[in-house]
């Protein structure tokens, strides 16, 4: 004779506690982020003040130093956060939800709507501030940190959304892959997975010199465009994120 | 008899070691079981088989009648407590206590509350940074208050002060006469536990030497003390698993004595002494003395 289980507990149920369990600590995915971009912006905001009082008060150097800010890189630190949010999720939270008789399904579907929830909150929150920023004329003294070239300065809010969006999924879905690839493979594969990669990058960009292509990617580039080229990245991020997927269907928590 | 774990022929290598080597056994429903052996013996391997953690390279292994592996209904009737066990970087102990409930059905936040207090838990304490023995003691308040019908305690108690060790026996036992559940509990201090086991599997280089009741299993062996002419006469052709002397006085371990064999051994003038379990572990697992284990296991 043999014992039968009980029937398992809903899938809503098994997912929602694989997303409360990467939120169980609302510090590091919530608050620490949002800490660093404060201060990040106090910094910023002193330095603009004093450009600013610095600069001649005729309307086109004031125009020229606003544009010279788009450029301001002081955000984009966050997507790498996140990416090492994912590798350590996939790393350290996978062994751990294991220990807890989550499934490997439900860990990695989980996780998955963890990281696109993440992802559409903070980008929600982007643009907001963006439109704060723009609103309160460059927060009082023309300076510019969310609205950045990076995100199209001259794209509707909704584009500008979706590429900030498209972006966090993006490096999610590649520290996933790479945390997953970890897991499994340890660090040989990461070092052999990253070789491949350089030479397969090299090699391509070598091929595009001697056929002399580069002057057809960069016209591929302009057809796509701005948005065209997010939206690839979700190609890319798709393929990482079903990577990561298989990869970890197989895996055993490191120990 | 009702069997919660079935294992068939299961063997699981790595490269050319094999950590479990061919092993078949039950577990029986709501009984505490001993996995005894060596380190690297296998059985944390096996452990992770049981719960899926690990992939089988061949066999089979059935958990409440079905394969573990991504079965999310037989992964919520277990708890696996390993000393290894990895937590996330940023997590604190209050943190493992706030989201053990949301996976394991049966868990009982009063007595985990219980547990905290007797085990002196720091709550605000990091995962990396506390002690080793209140990093085990975590795991165990948790093993406890989770009342998984199938609970795995492998090494629970590294780094535990005396106190805390008897602390977990005592609420092992106390918790489980109340919510019988299966409990399989690996160590080393076979001495300490010696008590708490009903059933004992002792594992050696992956492969299984003893599945035996752990009551057989003491009554398996004796230890007859005498003059040492008086000794090897009475031992005669028997198994020997041990042998000791001092000058004309010899101590030997033999295999299995009838109550006919003691009366003769006490009316030659000897002295019988009981073998603990872990006496005998060490004496199965020691050496390459196969022949007799074949006895013990049959």
């Amino acid at each position: 004779m043999t014992a039968i289980a009980p029937a398992a507990r809903p899938l809503s149920r098994r997912l929602g506690n694989v997303i409360r369990l990467h939120m169980a600590n609302p510090f590091t995915i919530f608050l620490t982020p949002l800490l660093v971009v404060s201060a990040i912006f106090a910094i910023n905001w002193m330095i603009w003040w004093i450009i600013r009082t610095l600069t001649p008060n005729d309307p086109d150097s004031v125009a020229n130093v606003s544009a010279g800010f788009q450029y301001s890189g002081a955000t984009l630190w966050i997507f790498v956060y996140m990416m090492v949010i994912a590798i350590m999720a996939m790393n350290l939270t996978f062994s751990f939800a294991l220990g807890f008789g989550s499934t490997r399904r439900d860990f990695i579907v989980g996780s998955g709507l963890t990281f696109m929830g993440l992802a559409a909150a903070y980008s929600v929150v982007y643009i907001l501030l963006a439109a704060v920023e723009a609103w309160t004329g460059g927060w009082g003294v023309g300076g510019s940190m969310f609205n950045s070239i990076y995100f199209g300065i001259d794209s509707p809010w909704w584009l500008r959304l979706f590429h900030v969006f498209a972006l966090f999924v993006f490096f999610f879905a590649i520290g996933s892959a790479f945390g997953a690839m970890y897991v499994r493979y340890k660090a040989r594969g990461l070092i052999l997975f990253f070789s491949v990669l350089s030479i397969g990058i090299l090699g391509g960009a070598a091929l595009l010199t001697v056929s002399g292509s580069w002057p057809a990617v960069g016209t591929f580039f302009a057809t796509v465009g701005f948005t065209g080229a997010y939206a690839l990245s979700l190609i890319v991020s798709a393929i990482a994120g079903l990577a990561g997927y298989l990869i970890l269907r197989r895996a055993t928590p490191r120990s | 008899m009702t069997a919660v774990v079935e294992v068939r022929d299961l063997t699981k290598h790595y490269g050319k070691v094999h950590a479990v080597d061919g092993v078949s056994f039950q577990l029986e429903e709501n009984r505490i079981t001993g996995l005894l052996g060596r380190n690297g013996a296998g059985k944390t391997t096996l452990m992770s088989l049981l719960t899926a953690q690990e992939f089988a390279s061949s066999g089979s292994i059935e958990v409440f009648g079905a394969s573990p592996l991504e079965n999310a209904a037989v992964l919520q009737q277990l708890c696996f407590i390993k000393e290894s066990q990895k937590y996330p970087d940023d997590f604190k102990v209050k943190h493992v206590l706030r989201t053990a409930p949301w996976f394991f059905p049966h868990w009982d936040q009063r007595f985990a509350d219980r547990l905290v207090t007797e085990f002196r838990l720091p709550l605000d304490g990091r995962m990396k940074k506390i002690s080793r023995g209140q990093f085990s003691a975590v795991g165990v308040v948790v093993g406890l208050a989770s009342r998984a019908p199938l609970t795995f305690f492998d090494e629970p108690y590294l780094g535990l002060d005396a106190v805390a060790r008897q602390l977990f026996y005592d609420r092992l036992l106390e918790d489980y006469a109340e919510h019988p559940r299966t409990v399989v509990l690996s160590t080393h201090l076979i001495d300490e536990v010696s008590d708490l086991l009903e059933h004992v599997l002792v594992i050696d280089s992956g492969k299984l030497l003893v599945d035996s009741a752990a009551d057989e299993l003491r009554g398996s062996a004796a230890t007859v003390v005498g003059g040492r002419e008086a000794v090897d006469r009475f031992v005669g052709t028997r198994e020997v698993l041990h042998r000791d002397g001092i000058g004309g006085l010899a101590s030997v371990t033999v295999a299995g004595l009838d109550d006919a064999e003691r009366a003769a051994a006490r009316s030659a003038g000897l002295e019988l002494g009981q073998v603990s379990l872990q006496q005998l572990v060490v004496r199965l697992t020691s050496g390459t003395a196969t022949d007799f284990t074949e006895e013990l296991s049959a």
